[in-house]
């Protein structure tokens, strides 16, 4: 990896189109992550953090400003492209976990890789991914359903990992799990985040905020801290 | 192929309904199989039945035509004969080729003591061309005047054996014959319909009846490729001022029958092609339902790095999964159905196992399967097509 940013929001503007008006989501958005951060977005409800989130996951494009994801501009890049930069150098966490529910444990982490064009599936490294976010490899072979929902956002994070992304994208990870079971993810991130990984985590909840080492408040589509 | 494995779980584990859709494949394919395989049968039973008059050119006098050189009465379309004087034309025009003329009545007879009388058609032969026209199941050829051959259908109906005797007209005054030969079944013909006739001499027919003038003029063509040759030979001796006979190809007036066959079969077929389109809906209907009730999984796959092409992939392979079993399933039952169908219809499934029958069943599945892969392509191209933020917002 070289020295520039591995996320640049330059002016970045959103704007939706409605029936009763246009409305501005975002409004001139300015930040770099540079590489190894672990940053939180944080702010109301209808502030823009969903927003944001989608155009650095590149499953948007911005009304106007330029979006740069490891130096590549995103603006001009077609789906086909954002796709293949989504699967390569984006990992996404989701609140609900969103596993496969028709394939096993293995199944869910091997499932990035065998999008890449190689196609090159190696269920040792998906193995040793899970091991590393501290599961048990008699659960590999079982469904999503029958694992409980902290093993389940552990073998999210595996999935997320898997094609060794360039950036962690969480959104609210610990959201749908009891304080216990969020603090162990967070120091499982923390961990990874300790490892190398950049991570930009969505949340409203402070204490989880807190394992970050920068935090983007955001309000009315604007950053204001 | 992780999206081939993801749809074949997709359809075990909505079982009940991917097999009702499979259901209305098997049923589509059934009806376009079977209906192809009974008519290919039929055709290849009315085949069987002619193929012993396909090699005829047959010479009748032309309905309507001019008394030109031909005997009777005026006008009389009834009593219109062919002449010995035209025969010979006739013969010449279609040489090397054998001509062989036909005289024809009907007639009442009686069997036996106590036996009741009965109509039935007489064909009158030269005794010398009736090896070249009939074939013998049981006894021999008739030489004399005294004898007469039945046909098969006629010898069963009335119990009628070689060595039995006929008396032939009211109370017999035509005279008695004795049966010499019975001849093999010769199903539909275009020249003589012997199974429930009999066939005397010439010579008896032409004293019995007082007329040596043919009803028709047989000629059997040695080379199947003449005969048009023959027929166009005929004509042309026979019709050069006026039409004065009409000439048949037998094999033309078969294919004619042949073809009308094909298009009941294809007519047929078509209605069974209605039932394919009806479970064609159905999978496509199935295939919405997936889509919607997957929108999420979709989004999930698309912001995860999974292309519009990999997600519509899923989907077809899930209607092709769909359409190839249900279109085997139907392949098998329609192998069943003609056999029972044949069975019934035909009593006999000897035109069941050849190819042209076969063919309907790879059509069938064929068809089967390429309905329920048309039918995934829109749903298949809604999944790909969604907006993977809206899909991911999906509950």
């Amino acid at each position: 990896m070289d020295d520039q940013p591995v996320m640049v929001f330059k002016d970045v503007v959103k704007v939706y189109p409605l029936p009763s008006g246009d409305v501005t989501a975002l409004d001139g958005v300015c930040f770099k992550v540079e590489e190894g951060e672990f940053i939180s977005i944080m702010g109301p409800s209808g502030s823009g953090k969903s927003t944001l989130l989608n155009l650095m996951g590149c499953l948007d494009t911005p009304t106007s400003g330029d979006i740069y994801i490891s130096g590549t501009r995103t603006g001009d890049m077609s789906d086909k492209e954002l796709t293949e930069l989504r699967r390569d150098r984006i990992g996404f966490i989701f609140q609900y976990f969103n596993l496969f529910p028709l394939l096993n444990i293995i199944e869910n982490v091997t499932f990035p890789m065998m999008l890449k064009s190689q196609r090159v599936v190696d269920p040792e490294k998906a193995r040793a991914m899970l091991r590393s976010v501290q599961l048990d490899d008699e659960l590999f072979t079982h469904t999503p359903m029958e694992v409980s929902g902290g093993q389940q956002q552990r073998v999210a994070i595996a999935r997320a990992l898997i094609n060794d992304p360039d950036i962690l994208l969480c959104d609210e990870p610990t959201g749908n799990l009891d304080s216990k079971t969020g603090a162990g993810i967070m120091e499982l991130m923390s961990e990874l985040n300790r490892k190398g990984t950049t991570i930009i985590m969505v949340t409203h909840d402070p204490n989880i905020a807190s394992y970050s080492r920068r935090t983007i408040r955001i309000a009315d589509g604007r950053i204001v801290e | 192929m992780i999206f081939w494995e993801i749809a074949k779980r997709n359809i075990r584990i909505h079982l009940l309904r991917s097999s009702l859709a499979m259901l209305g494949i098997v049923i589509g394919v059934v009806a376009i199989a079977s209906m192809g395989i009974l008519g290919n049968s039929l055709v290849l039973a009315v085949s069987d039945s002619l193929k012993t008059v396909g090699d005829s050119v047959i010479v009748t006098p032309h309905v309507g035509g001019t008394m030109g050189g031909f005997s009777g009465g005026a006008g009389g379309s009834s009593s219109l004969r062919i002449t010995e004087q035209n025969f010979q034309q006739i013969k010449r025009a279609s040489a090397p080729n054998i001509a062989i003329p036909v005289l024809q009545t009907s007639d009442r007879m009686k069997l036996g003591v106590g036996s009741d009388e009965i109509v039935a058609a007489i064909y009158g032969l030269n005794p010398d061309d009736v090896p070249d026209l009939l074939k013998l199941k049981e006894g021999g050829y008739s030489r004399g005047d005294s004898g007469v051959l039945v046909g098969s259908t006629f010898a069963q109906d009335n119990n009628v054996k070689v060595g039995s005797r006929i008396a032939i007209g009211t109370d017999g005054n035509k005279g008695t014959l004795r049966v010499t030969g019975i001849i093999e079944e010769r199903g539909m013909a275009f020249d003589v319909a012997t199974d429930s006739a009999i066939v005397v001499t010439k010579d008896w027919f032409d004293q019995a009846y007082n007329r040596s003038d043919y009803d028709k003029v047989v000629v059997k063509v040695k080379n199947l490729d003449d005969l048009p040759v023959v027929k166009t030979a005929i004509e042309n001796q026979m019709n050069k001022r006026d039409k004065i006979v009409d000439v048949m190809d037998t094999r033309k007036t078969m294919e004619t029958i042949f073809q009308a066959f094909g298009q009941i079969t294809t007519f047929v077929s078509a209605i069974g092609g209605i039932s394919m389109l009806v479970a064609g809906v159905s999978i496509l209907n199935i295939m919405m339902m997936s889509v919607t009730e997957r929108i999420k999984e979709i989004g999930i796959m698309r912001s995860i790095g999974a292309q519009r092409k990999e997600v519509m992939s899923m989907f077809l392979y899930e209607a092709l999964i769909l359409g190839f079993v249900g279109s085997l399933l139907g392949g098998i039952m329609s192998l069943l159905g003609g056999y029972a169908i044949s069975s019934v219809m035909l009593q006999t499934t000897e035109y069941l196992f050849v190819p042209s029958s076969m063919i309907h069943i790879i059509y069938g599945m064929s068809f089967g399967i390429v309905i329920s892969l048309i039918c995934g392509i829109y749903p298949a191209w809604r999944a790909a097509n969604l907006n993977p933020i809206d899909a991911l917002r999906h509950e």
